[in-house]
């Protein structure tokens, strides 16, 4: 993995930055950002987050298993209750609706997870400590003859720092 | 250039003063820099701290000694006396999953709701939540003969071929309890794996503590990407917690409102419980937040803006529960019900009287103060009605389950109920073994949130600044508590 890294003080120069990069189609662009902000995501433009289909998925199957695993062992082992049916979906309504969330909940965590390639065991190339301190750090992957072009924009638009790594 | 979204005034525009506002609600705190110095700074131990942990293991240990000498001696040195046979473990079970219940509401249904007041505060709530829910959940065990065979309420395929009974709300209540730790302790999680990347990043004297900070921030790395997902995950866990903080105390009242007892068996019970056990947990969040942010010098990030802001919330939810008790009074009146009626009598004017004062004071009369905005700017007023608050929360949960057991339908059963040294121990270290985790907790990990509130700090720009902030980071003496726009 090759690319330029520019670390920014000010996030209008780092929103700048990247859609210069942009237009130039220098190569894919990662920011490091101390905490989320609207304008980089805008200027960024990635597509919504496919986590919510984890959660779906997870919320129904939790659904499902909590309706089954109370009606099931009800039926295997009958026993009549305040002369209710064997199967009472009034009071299982709340295993159907508990082991939902905590299905539900855990799937959106693993698709956290999976979507964020975390846990890394690995430093990301081009990530710096001071991205999670105060500054706004841009990454460009490209091949070293677009470097150039890369980094000059990178300064033009108030970088402090540009580095190549790889 | 992507519209800022807070638009740049002209740099003839006037200054606004340095007050809180809708857009500025932390004036004092500058930038990024000064969040990450100020917050990671809390985390270094102190001789008060140690102290304060020594006090609180103590506790603890005599809440262990005192369960070890009932499971050698059996139950009967808890001071039940048939039909009283759920006392102050019981009582206490609901004290601690309501504290809970405050947290979920701070750090998930006022995320849903967007208030602006919640990002200094959410974090000790959310902690407290687990916490509390830790303690709450070793009750029912400390409750139970044979603590031991605890584990034959979760289903799963066994020896003995059958199966936990699915229409008893005990049941319920383990599946309640068991999902609201698990969501909880991973809502919480969750949120601190940006702020332990943070203390990685920081951390320059202990490989050790570095190391640890690295695998648990699981190799956080700050990019867009990541914050794109960490946000949508956030929202979703949030949109769980919210509907779930709300069925977990409904199941809990379950507990009472399914049996035929006089005093339990009423439908408004399930909101009269979820309101009550938010109310609790304000009150919890007040007497943890307080010490805090004096003690911790973080008044300028938990403003009184904020305490004026939570104080609300808390005096909304004490009138929610004082027209729950006015509603179980007519209730009982207007039901015609003779064993209704008499039993509501008898919490009032019989054998429990100086309960239900307790109960009625605390809840409803004093919490009324803070109709005063003078009181509900003052964080020591605030800490003593905290105070009030958990003692009042307490008695009620004693007024919901003693004088019903104790003055059931045949008049012969009538009897009275007394706590024993076991009880109190018991209850003593419950406080002990919650406030250990919390002390532990402020010491390893960061109270507020440093990444959440990043977001409300205005950002530095290369232009003038949309905050009345200079570009070089210039800014007006922070006038301590001073009464703003943002409440």
């Amino acid at each position: 993995m090759r690319g330029v890294i520019g670390a920014f003080h000010e996030l209008d120069a780092a929103v700048s930055a990247i859609e210069a990069l942009k237009e130039g189609g220098v190569g894919a662009i990662r920011v490091y950002t101390p905490t989320p902000r609207h304008e980089l995501e805008e200027a960024i433009g990635a597509p919504p987050s496919s986590v919510r289909r984890y959660t779906l998925i997870g919320g129904l199957l939790g659904v499902t298993f909590g309706f089954w695993i109370a009606i099931w062992t009800s039926d295997y082992w009958p026993l009549v209750v305040g002369g209710k049916p064997i199967a009472s979906w009034v009071p299982y309504t709340i295993f159907g609706f508990e082991v939902m969330v905590l299905v539900g909940a855990l799937s959106t965590v693993v698709g956290l997870f999976i979507n964020s390639r975390i846990p890394r065991l690995t430093m990301m190339v081009g990530y710096d400590p001071r991205f999670s301190h105060g500054d706004y750090g841009v990454w460009v992957e490209c091949p070293p003859e677009k470097a150039k072009t890369a980094e000059g924009l990178l300064r033009e638009h108030g970088a402090v720092e540009v580095r190549l790594e790889r | 250039m992507a519209t800022l979204t807070q638009p740049v005034p002209s740099r003839d525009e006037p200054r606004r003063p340095n007050i809180a506002s809708a857009d500025v609600q932390l004036p004092a705190v500058r930038d990024y820099e000064q969040v990450d110095r100020e917050i990671v700074g809390t985390l270094h131990p102190t001789v008060a701290w140690f102290i304060g942990l020594g006090i609180a293991v103590f506790f603890l240990f005599t809440g262990i000694a005192a369960w070890m000498y009932q499971i050698y001696s059996g139950l009967g040195v808890a001071g039940y006396n048939p039909p009283v046979m759920w006392g102050v473990y019981i009582i206490t079970f609901v004290f601690w999953v309501g504290i809970g219940h405050a947290g979920t509401l701070i750090s998930a249904i006022l995320y849903l709701f967007r208030a602006g007041f919640r990002t200094t505060i959410y974090r000790c709530a959310e902690a407290m939540t687990v916490f509390a829910v830790m303690t709450a959940g070793l009750f029912p065990i400390l409750h139970l003969g044979r603590p031991w065979k605890f584990f034959w309420l979760i289903p799963y395929p066994n020896w003995r071929y059958i199966w936990p009974q699915f229409k008893s709300p005990l049941v319920w209540d383990v599946f309640a309890i068991l999902t609201y730790l698990t969501i909880s302790s991973t809502f919480l999680y969750v949120g601190l794996i940006p702020d332990i990347a943070v203390l990685r990043d920081r951390e320059n004297i202990s490989p050790m503590r570095k190391r640890i900070y690295s695998v648990l921030s699981l190799g956080w790395r700050n990019t867009d990407s990541e914050w794109r997902h960490f946000a949508r995950a956030y929202l979703f866990l949030a949109a769980f917690s919210t509907p779930l903080v709300l069925s977990v105390h409904s199941v809990v009242s379950f507990d009472f409102a399914m049996a035929l007892v006089p005093g339990w068996h009423t439908t408004i019970f399930a909101p009269y419980f979820v309101a009550g056990a938010i109310f609790s947990g304000i009150g919890m969040v007040f007497t943890i937040i307080i010490p805090l942010r004096k003690f911790f010098g973080l008044r300028h990030y938990v403003t009184i803006n904020h305490l004026d802001a939570a104080a609300k919330l808390c005096l909304f939810t004490s009138l929610v529960v004082g027209c729950a008790y006015m509603t179980e009074w007519f209730v009982a009146w207007f039901s015609g019900n003779e064993f209704e009626k008499a039993f509501f009598a008898n919490r009032i004017w019989g054998q429990w009287w100086w309960a239900s004062a307790i109960l009625y004071t605390c809840n409803m009369v004093l919490p009324l103060s803070l109709f005063s905005q003078r009181l509900r700017r003052n964080p020591s007023w605030l800490f003593i009605l905290s105070f009030t608050i958990n003692i009042g929360m307490w008695f009620e949960r004693f007024v919901i389950v003693v004088p019903s057991l104790s003055h059931e339908f045949e008049p012969w059963q009538w009897t009275s109920y007394r706590p024993t040294w076991v009880d109190y121990a018991i209850l003593a270290g419950s406080f002990g073994w919650f406030s250990m985790w919390f002390l532990l907790f402020i010491k390893q990990l960061p109270v507020i949130a440093i990444s959440e509130v990043k977001e409300i700090v205005p950002p530095k720009l290369r232009k003038a600044h949309p905050h009345g902030i200079d570009p070089a980071g210039r800014h007006f003496e922070y006038e301590a508590d001073t009464p703003g726009e943002f409440a």
